[in-house]
C-alpha cells in the first residue's frame, strides 16, 4: 500500500523513475563489489562504502522527488542566478580549490564541510541557462550575432574556466553544448566554426601549458599518447596500466559475465568503483549486462525526448532534452573510455559510479526533467478530464509563471522575441490549439 | 514558418538521438570486439603479467622490562652472495684491487691478496651465487653495498643480498626460559604467550613484473604493515641476575638436578624474577625448562595450607599445644616420622617452625578424618586445583587426590597435610605464601604489566586478586608461624642482622617420572617473604637434588639462595628503604667496619645491629662517618664535605659516590657495575666545580 502511495506521489514519467531505480540498484551492486580492496586499504568494514552509497543514493532520490515537485518554470529564474554564481565559483576553485590527486577541481563548503566539484554545478547551471536563452532566441537563432553569440558566449565562458584544471570535462561540456545548440537550431556552419575554434583553443592551451609549465599539459599529453599507442603490436609495450586492466576485465566477463561479486580485476584496476566501474559491470554481468546498461541510458534519453515533444513551451522542452542529453552523453563517454573507444577522461558514470555531490547534481538534473514531465502530464491530464475550471486555474498558473520567465529576461531583450519563443509550440504543437496559454504580456 | 521551426527542431532531436544511439551501439560492439577479438590475448596477458601480492613484513615488537631495559629485539641480518657472471669485465679489472682491499678491511679476517685471488677465481668460473658473508650486520651490509662494483647493484654489480631478521636477547641466557625464544621452529616463553601482540600484521602491495623483469609496485595498492607492539615485563634484571648466580652456586655445589627461583612482588603479584636452571649432561646448568610451572609434591611448605584450613575452620589456635609423640605417629598401616625425632608437646606454631610431620598429620587427621572432603574444599578455595593463570604459556594441571578416588586411602589425609599426595607447582606455593604476606589477598602472578606501541602505552595490566584466603586473625597467626621458622626453627640459619624475613623450609622425597622414593632424590625448598613486618617480596626457591645427595634439606640447599636474593633486594635500595649497606659497612671477623655514607643509611645499619641510632638533627641526609670514641663506643660524626678536595670513594656504592661527588659539584661519568674500584681524580687533590670525574666500578 505504501508503495502504491509512493507511486501516487511520484509524478512525472514513471519509466524515467524506473530507470533511475534500476541504475541505483546497479550502482549498489557494482560499488559493493568493487570497493572491497578500498575498504581493506582504508581499514573499513567491507560494507562501509556500500552503506555510504546507499545513503548518497537515498538522498539523491529525495532530491529528485523534491525537485520534481517544483514547477519547472521557476527554474528559469534559478538558471540565471545559478549561472552567474557558477562563474565566480569556478574562478575561485581554479585559484584556491582543493586538488584531490589531480587538478584543482574541488572546493569545500564552509559550515557543512562538504567538498564538491564546482564543474558539476557549473554544468547544471550552464544547461539550464542555455535552455532558457535558446528558447528565447529561436526567432533569431540563425543569425550569428543576434542568435548564436548569446548562446555561445556563456558556454565559452564556463568551458574556459573549467579547462585549465579539467580539460576533459570542458571538452565534454563543449561537445554536449554543441549537440544542444544543434537541437536548438543553430546553423550547422556555425557549429563547424565552433568546432574549429575549439580545436584551436585547446591546442593553444596545450602549447601554452607546455611552454610555460603551468597546468597539466603532461597529463594530457600522456593520455593522448597512451591512447594512440594502442596501435602498437606488442601489448607489453602498451604502458597504459588502467586501460589494459579495464580491457582484461571486459575480456574476463564474456557474454554472460562471471556473476555478481566475482570480479577479479577489481583488485588491479585503479578506481574500479568510479571511472572504471563499467568494466567491472561487464566483468560481472557480461556483455549482456553492459548492453543493458547502455539500453537503460538510451531509454532514459528517449523518454526525455518524449517529454520534449509533448512540452508546449520552448524552455521546458529545451530543459528536458538538454539535461538528459548531457547526462546520457557523459554516460556514453564514460563507457567509451572503458571499452577504449576514446582516451581516458576523468568522467564518472552518472548515478552508477560511487560518489557524493556529483550524484546529487545528477539528481537535481533528473528532478528538473521529471518536473517538466509532471507539468506536461498535469496539463494533458487536466485537458482530458475537460474540467474547464481546472484548465483555467492551470492556465492562470501558467500565465503567471511564464511571465516570471519574462521578468527574468534582461531588459535589453526585445519583448517580441520572448513572445515568439513562447508561442512557437503553442502555435505549432499538435495540441497547440489552447490559445489561452499565450502569455498575458504578449 | 513556425511549423517548419518545430519540425526542424524535432528532426534535429531525432538526429542527435540517433547519433547517441549509434554511439551506444559502438560501445557495445567495441566491448564485444575486446571480448572476441582481443579476448584470448588479453586473458593470456593477464596471466603472463604476473601480478602478485608482495608481503610487506611487519616488525616484531620488542620486550622491555619496567625499567625500560631491552630484553628481546629483532635485528636485521644479511646474507650476501655475488653473481660474478653479470659483472662487466672492464669494470671488474678496473676495480678488483680496490674491492678486495675494502672487503679485507671490513671483515679483517683475510688479507686483500687472498680476497682478490678468490674473487678472480670466482669471476673466471662465472660463479652466479658466490657466498660473501652470512649473518652480516646492518653496517657491514651497508658498507659492502657502497664498495666499487657492488655499488652497481644486482643487475650490474651482481650484489645479491638476502635480509633476515634475527631475534636477539641482549641478556643472552638470563631469564632465557621466561623471555623465551622466537625461531621458525620453536617459540617459547613470553615470545610465545604474547606472540599475537608482538607479531603485528604484515602489509601487502601488488607488484607487477615489468618488461625488465623487476617487480614494480603498483601505486596505491599498498596496505602498510602494522608493526608488532612492544610488551613490558615485570622482570627485574638485577634481581634476576643475582638470583641466577645464587641458585647456580648452590646447584653446582651439590650437583643438583635442577632448581628454580621465583621472586614475586607482594602487593601486586608481579613476577620480578623467574630463574629455571637444569643440569646438562656436561654438568653445566642452563635455562632448559620452566621448572617453576611443573607441579610436584611440595612437601613441608604445604603445611601452611593445613594450618590455614584449620584456622579458617576455627578448629585451632597456633598457641594451642600439640603432642608430636616423639616424632613418630602411626596412621593406619604407615608411620609418619619427623626428620628429627624427639619432639613432644609444644605449641602448634613451634611444631610448624620445627616442621614436625607427625604433629601436622595428627592435627589434620584429628579434625578432618571424618570429613576429608572438607579439607579438600579448602584446597579448591585456594585455587590449587587450577593453574595460577600466569601469562606464560606451559602451565600444567595440578593433581589433588580426592576422597572417592581409587588412589585415596585412609593414610592420604595425614600425608597430604604434610605435602604429599598432591602435585602443585613452585609458582602455586609462591602464590600461596604471597597471599599470607599480602594480608590474605591472593594475587595472580603475572609477567607483563603493559603493552606499548611506538613508545606509548596502549594497554596496561592491573594486579588481579584471586581470593581473600583468610581473615586478619588467621593471617596474623600464620605470620607468627612463618616468622618462627626463621627465628627459631628450621630456617634459623638465614636470619639477617639488617632486616627480617619469614618463610618455611620444605624437604620432600621425590617419586616422579622414573624416580622412586627409594632413589633418594629430594626436593628442598624455601619459600618466604621479606621484610617480615611489611613484606615487599615473596621469594620461592625449589631445588631438586641428585640421587642420594649429601645435602637435601630445604634449610641447607634452598634457604641460602633465598637469603642471597633477599640481601640483594634489600641492598638494591628499593622503595622506601635506605641502602645499599654493603657499600659502606662490612662485618669482618666480628668487627664492623664502615666508610662514609648518608645518615639515613647509618640509621638502617644501626637498626640492623640493634644499636640506638644517633639523631643528628639537620644532618639527616648528609654524609656521616662512623667512628669510635675513647671508650671504644661507636659514634657517628658528621663528615665534612670537602668542597674543593677530592674524596676517596673506593669501595663506595654508586649511589653514594655520585651523591657525594655531585654535592662537590663534579660531573660524574661511570664505567662498569658494582662498587667504586678506582677514580680518575686522585683523592686529596684539589677539584673545581664542573670538573669531570670518571669512576671505574668493579
Amino acid at each position: 500500500m505504501s508503495v502504491k502511495k509512493l507511486l501516487n506521489k511520484t509524478k512525472g514519467d514513471q519509466v524515467i523513475w524506473a530507470v533511475v531505480m534500476v541504475l541505483s540498484l546497479i550502482s549498489l551492486l557494482a560499488v559493493y563489489s568493487s570497493t572491497g580492496s578500498l575498504a581493506y586499504r582504508s581499514e573499513k568494514a567491507s560494507s562501509f562504502f556500500l552503506l555510504k552509497q546507499v545513503m548518497v543514493l537515498g538522498l539523491g532520490l529525495l532530491i529528485i522527488y523534491w525537485v520534481h515537485n517544483i514547477n519547472y518554470t521557476k527554474f528559469a529564474k534559478v538558471a540565471v542566478l545559478l549561472y552567474f554564481i557558477s562563474i565566480p565559483l569556478l574562478l575561485y576553485t581554479l585559484l584556491f580549490g582543493t586538488s584531490l590527486n589531480e587538478g584543482s577541481r574541488w572546493i569545500k563548503l564552509p559550515v557543512v564541510n562538504l567538498t564538491f566539484q564546482t564543474s558539476d554545478l557549473a554544468k547544471l547551471a550552464l544547461f539550464m541557462f542555455l535552455a532558457r536563452v535558446l528558447s528565447m532566441k529561436q526567432a533569431v537563432i540563425k543569425d550569428f550575432k543576434k542568435g548564436f553569440l548569446p548562446v555561445l558566449l556563456p558556454m565559452l565562458l564556463t568551458c574556459a574556466f573549467i579547462a585549465p584544471a579539467n580539460l576533459s570535462t570542458a571538452l565534454m561540456l563543449g561537445a554536449t553544448c554543441s549537440i544542444v545548440f544543434y537541437i536548438g537550431r543553430v546553423q550547422v556552419k556555425h557549429l563547424l566554426l565552433l568546432g574549429a575554434v575549439g580545436i584551436m583553443g585547446v591546442t593553444l592551451l596545450f602549447v601554452g601549458s607546455k611552454v610555460t609549465g603551468i597546468g597539466r599539459a603532461k597529463t594530457w599529453e600522456k593520455r593522448i599518447m597512451d591512447f594512440t599507442d594502442r596501435s602498437k603490436k606488442d601489448p607489453k609495450q602498451e604502458d597504459v596500466y588502467q586501460v589494459q586492466q579495464a580491457k582484461i576485465a571486459i575480456a574476463n566477463g564474456g557474454v554472460t559475465g562471471r556473476g555478481p561479486g566475482n570480479s577479479l580485476q577489481r583488485n588491479f584496476l585503479p578506481h574500479p568503483y568510479s571511472d572504471f566501474i563499467y568494466s567491472i559491470i561487464i566483468e560481472e554481468y557480461g556483455l549482456l549486462g553492459g548492453a543493458a546498461l547502455v539500453f537503460f541510458y538510451l531509454l532514459f534519453l528517449w523518454r526525455s525526448i518524449l517529454i520534449f515533444k509533448r512540452c508546449p513551451f520552448a524552455f521546458g522542452a529545451f530543459l528536458a532534452v538538454g539535461l538528459s542529453i548531457t547526462l546520457v552523453f557523459q554516460a556514453m563517454l564514460n563507457m567509451a573510455v572503458n571499452v577504449h573507444l576514446v582516451p581516458v577522461t576523468g568522467l564518472t558514470l552518472p548515478m552508477v559510479s560511487m560518489g557524493g555531490s556529483s550524484i546529487w547534481f545528477t539528481s537535481v538534473a533528473i528532478g528538473i526533467i521529471l518536473s517538466v514531465s509532471k507539468y506536461v502530464d498535469e496539463m494533458e491530464g487536466g485537458k482530458k478530464k475537460a474540467g474547464k475550471r481546472k484548465i483555467e486555474k492551470q492556465e492562470k498558473g501558467v500565465v503567471t509563471t511564464d511571465s516570471a520567465v519574462d521578468d527574468a529576461i534582461d531588459e535589453e531583450e526585445e519583448e517580441e522575441n520572448a513572445e515568439i519563443a513562447s508561442k512557437i509550440f503553442v502555435q505549432t504543437g499538435k495540441r497547440g490549439t489552447a490559445g489561452g496559454v499565450i502569455p498575458a504580456g504578449a | 514558418m513556425s511549423l517548419s521551426i518545430k519540425q526542424d527542431i524535432r528532426f534535429r532531436v531525432y538526429m542527435a538521438f540517433t547519433g547517441i544511439c549509434l554511439f551506444g551501439i559502438a560501445i557495445v560492439i567495441k566491448a564485444a570486439m575486446i571480448q572476441f577479438q582481443e579476448g584470448p590475448k588479453l586473458r593470456a596477458l593477464a596471466k603472463e603479467m604476473h601480478t602478485r601480492f608482495d608481503t610487506l613484513k611487519a616488525d616484531r615488537g620488542n620486550i622491555y622490562n619496567e625499567d625500560g631495559v631491552l630484553l628481546s629485539s629483532s635485528i636485521p641480518e644479511f646474507e650476501v652472495h655475488i653473481d660474478f657472471s653479470v659483472i662487466d669485465s672492464g669494470l671488474f679489472a678496473k676495480n678488483i684491487d680496490t674491492l678486495a682491499g675494502c672487503v679485507a678491511n671490513l671483515f679483517a679476517d683475510k688479507s686483500a691478496e687472498i680476497y682478490k685471488e678468490e674473487f678472480v677465481r670466482a669471476y673466471n668460473d662465472g660463479e652466479k651465487y658466490y657466498l660473501l658473508g652470512r649473518k652480516l650486520k646492518y653496517y657491514q651490509h651497508e658498507a659492502l653495498r657502497s664498495f666499487p662494483i657492488f655499488n652497481k647493484g644486482k643487475g650490474l654489480g651482481g650484489f645479491i643480498s638476502d635480509p633476515k631478521e634475527k631475534r636477539e636477547a641482549p641478556y643472552k641466557t638470563l631469564a632465557y626460559r621466561t623471555i623465551g625464544i622466537f625461531r621458525d621452529s620453536n617459540v617459547t616463553g613470553l615470545e610465545a604467550t604474547y606472540n599475537d601482540t608482538l607479531t603485528g600484521e604484515n602489509g601487502r602491495r601488488i607488484v607487477q613484473k615489468s618488461t625488465g623483469g623487476a617487480w614494480v609496485p603498483i601505486e596505491g595498492s599498498e596496505v602498510d604493515p602494522q608493526n608488532g607492539k612492544d610488551i613490558v615485563t615485570t622482570l627485574d634484571m638485577n634481581i634476576q641476575d643475582v638470583a641466577e648466580h645464587a641458585l647456580l652456586s648452590l646447584l653446582q655445589k651439590y650437583e643438583c638436578l635442577y632448581g628454580t627461583c621465583i621472586v614475586m612482588e607482594v602487593k601486586t603479584g608481579k613476577i620480578r624474577t623467574l630463574v629455571n636452571l637444569g643440569r646438562q649432561t656436561d654438568g653445566s646448568y642452563f635455562e632448559d625448562f620452566n621448572y617453576a610451572m611443573i607441579p610436584t609434591e611440595p612437601g613441608s611448605t604445604f603445611k601452611l595450607v593445613t594450618l590455614l584450613s584449620l584456622l579458617n575452620d576455627k578448629m585451632i589456635n597456633v598457641d594451642d599445644i600439640v603432642d608430636a609423640e616423639g616424632g613418630a605417629i602411626r596412621f593406619g598401616n604407615r608411620t609418619m616420622n619427623d626428620s628429627h625425632l624427639g619432639l613432644h608437646a609444644m605449641p602448634i606454631w613451634k611444631a610448624y617452625a620445627e616442621s614436625s610431620n607427625a604433629a601436622m598429620a595428627k592435627l589434620a587427621n584429628q579434625h578432618y578424618k571424618d570429613n576429608p572432603s572438607k579439607y579438600i574444599e579448602h584446597l579448591t578455595k585456594l585455587h590449587l586445583d587450577q593453574p595460577t593463570g600466569i601469562d606464560l604459556a606451559g602451565e600444567r594441571r595440578t593433581v589433588i587426590t580426592k576422597p572417592g578416588m581409587t588412589t585415596w586411602s585412609n593414610t592420604t589425609l595425614p600425608w597430604m597435610a604434610t605435602g604429599y599426595g598432591i602435585l602443585i607447582s613452585p609458582l602455586h606455593t609462591c602464590m600461596l605464601y604471597n597471599a599470607i604476606a599480602n594480608d590474605g589477598k591472593m594475587m595472580r602472578p603475572y609477567l607483563v604489566s603493559s603493552i606499548r606501541e611506538y613508545g606509548k602505552e596502549v594497554k596496561s595490566f592491573a594486579p588481579h586478586m584471586i581470593e581473600q584466603v583468610g581473615d586478619s586473625n588467621t593471617i596474623a597467626q600464620l605470620r607468627k608461624c612463618t616468622r618462627a621458622v626463621v627465628t627459631e626453627g628450621t630456617g634459623k640459619g638465614i636470619e639477617s642482622p639488617y632486616y627480617t624475613m619469614s618463610g618455611k623450609t620444605g624437604t620432600a622425597q621425590v617419586a616422579d617420572k622414573g624416580i622412586r622414593y627409594t632413589d633418594g632424590v629430594y626436593q628442598g625448598s624455601f619459600v618466604g617473604y621479606m621484610p617480615a613486618e611489611a613484606p615487599k617480596y615473596t621469594i620461592c626457591v625449589v631445588i631438586r637434588t641428585k640421587p642420594h645427595s649429601a645435602a637435601y634439606y630445604g634449610g641447607t640447599i634452598a634457604a641460602p639462595v633465598f637469603r642471597m636474593v633477599a640481601d640483594k633486594i634489600f641492598s638494591e635500595n628499593m622503595g622506601a628503604w635506605a641502602g645499599p649497606l654493603d657499600s659502606f659497612a662490612k662485618t669482618n671477623n666480628g668487627r664492623l667496619t664502615s666508610s662514609m655514607a648518608t645518615a639515613r643509611n647509618y640509621r638502617t645499619l644501626l637498626n640492623g645491629i640493634k644499636k640506638p641510632a644517633p639523631t643528628p638533627g639537620d644532618y639527616l641526609n648528609q654524609m656521616m662517618q662512623m667512628s669510635t670514641d675513647s671508650s671504644k663506643k661507636m659514634t657517628i660524626l658528621p663528615a665534612k664535605l670537602f668542597r674543593d678536595i677530592m674524596p676517596d670513594l673506593k669501595g663506595m656504592g654508586l649511589k653514594d659516590a655520585v651523591y657525594m661527588l655531585e654535592t662537590c659539584g663534579l660531573q660524574v661519568q661511570v664505567m662498569g657495575k658494582g662498587k667504586v674500584q678506582s677514580q680518575s681524580i686522585i683523592p686529596g687533590t684539589r677539584i673545581n666545580k664542573g670538573q669531570n670525574v670518571i669512576l671505574q666500578l668493579s
